[in-house]
């Protein structure tokens, strides 16, 4: 018992002892971290990029002169029961000279003296496709139905928002295990260097005989608290870049998406760091006993 | 206590020692001489088991080289107190760190270590230093340190390899006495040391080693 104390405080000292070492190993774990915090948070984010382009999809459906607008609901209540699709608004014929007065100064109805505008409806899709989303079978739907007369829909934007989207969740994984493979490197040189600087103090150690056990948990205990440190550092500046990622979208942007950041990404980013502290202490530690 | 039966043990680089005889008594405190490079840092290496002999036996406190498994070295060496021409004291912690280390090594409380840590600091004349980190220390004084931290847990043999290498000769005259002070304790002790000048006319045993060969001077 007197042993783990003195060797649990020894961790604690080992800490302030190497204050510079210390200092730079817990800023390359930081920055480590941090880019790994801000690509987790960012993938976490992606779809919600992409339910806000999609929520932008707009289909236009313009019915054929002779449907009146009682007969257009009917039609509409067939729409939304389409697989894919959100929302299905109508846009009756007074409505339609409304919005012509409204875009172009001019009532039609005045100047033409009937109402030429065909009764319509605005289709949204839905957005929460995991996949690639295929617009073309619900235009397809539509223009089945009788009486609909024209369906005008942004098609090349759709199909390449959709694969760009398609191209980023593809890559996502490998881009996402590459650089946490590159910041396990890091934070286990880091630890390992660190172990590496104080060499002497082992063979010291070895000398008056210490038992190999006695000699590394002081090590790995440094490791650990270094870990700690800088996962407890990353959060804060995590939340808070997020959040000014947040305002500047907010202020200066006609986007309406609000990135969040999920408290699970710190917990696994903990457990992480502390693995690999423990692993890079204990093996660097390792390399010096004989 | 220490017994050398033909031990031959050669470096990677070709030097070492040859078909070493040498019995060391409980209780005693021998020399030994020899030039720079005659194999007196390989023969104490011997003893602590940090190399083993490629042919014979080394045996330290029953203890033989040939039965000797690496987990066990460490509880060996905690009856073994070691002084080096280096000092080989921890630069990141004060004096009385470095010589409060071999009782944490033992186990022993918190309560119990400042009253023995004042103790091996008052046989070797620097209390009142506790706080003092090495490169606050003369090279007397760190020495003095390293034996502090030998003698702390009151081991059975302390080997000293050129203890006084980096010492003047009032430093090294002191640190021998202090040696013998100990000595008069029922330690054993073994000495190597280049400088004969030093060890004459005190009537220990001295062993000569000389290109790896050891003979009775």
């Amino acid at each position: 018992m007197n042993k783990i104390l003195y060797l649990l405080g020894e961790g604690f000292k080992n800490i302030w002892r190497h204050k510079m070492t210390a200092l730079t190993a817990i800023f390359s774990l930081f920055i480590a971290l941090y880019i790994v915090g801000i690509i987790a948070t960012a993938g976490n984010n992606t779809h919600k990029v992409l339910h806000y382009l999609r929520s932008k999809y707009k289909i236009e459906v313009f019915f054929s002169q002779n449907v009146s607008n009682e007969k257009a609901v009917g039609f509409i209540h067939k729409i939304k029961k389409i697989e894919g699709v959100r929302t299905a608004t109508i846009i009756e014929k007074e409505d339609a000279v409304r919005i012509f007065k409204d875009q172009f100064g001019e009532d039609i109805v005045e100047l033409l003296g009937y109402n030429p505008l065909p009764v319509s409806a605005v289709v949204n899709v839905n957005r929460n496709h995991r996949n690639f989303f295929n617009v073309e079978p619900i235009i397809k739907e539509i223009k089945s139905i009788p009486s609909v007369d024209e369906v005008r829909y942004q098609g090349n934007l759709i199909n390449k928002i959709e694969r760009n989207y398609k191209r980023i969740i593809d890559k996502l994984p490998y881009l996402s295990g590459v650089i946490v493979l590159i910041a396990v490197l890091i934070i286990y040189n880091t630890i390992k260097l660190s172990v590496y600087s104080r060499k002497e103090v082992i063979e010291t150690l070895q000398l008056i005989g210490a038992s190999n056990i006695f000699i590394k948990l002081p090590f790995v205990i440094e490791g650990i608290l270094i870990g700690m440190i800088s996962v407890i550092l990353v959060f804060p500046s995590l939340f808070m870049s997020v959040k000014a990622f947040n305002y500047l979208i907010a202020s200066f942007s006609s986007f309406n998406i609000k990135v969040n950041f999920d408290p699970f990404v710190l917990v696994w980013m903990f457990l992480i760091v502390i693995l690999i502290s423990i692993i890079g202490s204990y093996r660097a530690a390792s390399n010096f006993l004989k | 206590m220490i017994e050398f039966k033909n031990v031959s043990y050669a470096h990677s680089k070709g030097y070492g020692v040859n078909s070493l005889n040498m019995a060391i008594d409980e209780g005693d405190f021998t020399f030994l001489i020899g030039p720079t490079g005659s194999g007196k840092t390989t023969l104490m290496r011997l003893i602590y088991f940090d190399i083993f002999p490629d042919t014979g036996l080394v045996k330290v406190n029953g203890n033989k080289s040939t039965d000797v498994s690496k987990r066990k070295i460490p509880n060996i060496r905690k009856s073994i107190g070691m002084v080096f021409q280096d000092y080989k004291l921890l630069k990141d912690r004060n004096l009385f760190e470095n010589v409060a280390l071999p009782l944490h090594v033992l186990g022993y409380s918190n309560r119990e270590v400042p009253d023995r840590v004042d103790e091996a600091l008052d046989l070797v004349g620097l209390v009142g230093k506790e706080m003092h980190y090495p490169n606050e220390l003369s090279g007397g004084e760190q020495q003095r340190a390293s034996l502090a931290r030998a003698i702390i847990k009151e081991p059975d043999l302390i080997l000293a390899d050129e203890p006084t290498g980096n010492l003047d000769p009032v430093a090294s005259f002191e640190l021998v006495r202090l040696l013998e002070t100990i000595h008069e304790t029922g330690t054993t002790i073994l000495m190597a040391s280049h400088n004969y000048n030093l060890i004459k006319g005190r009537g220990r045993p001295i062993y000569e080693l000389k290109d790896g060969v050891l003979r009775v001077r």
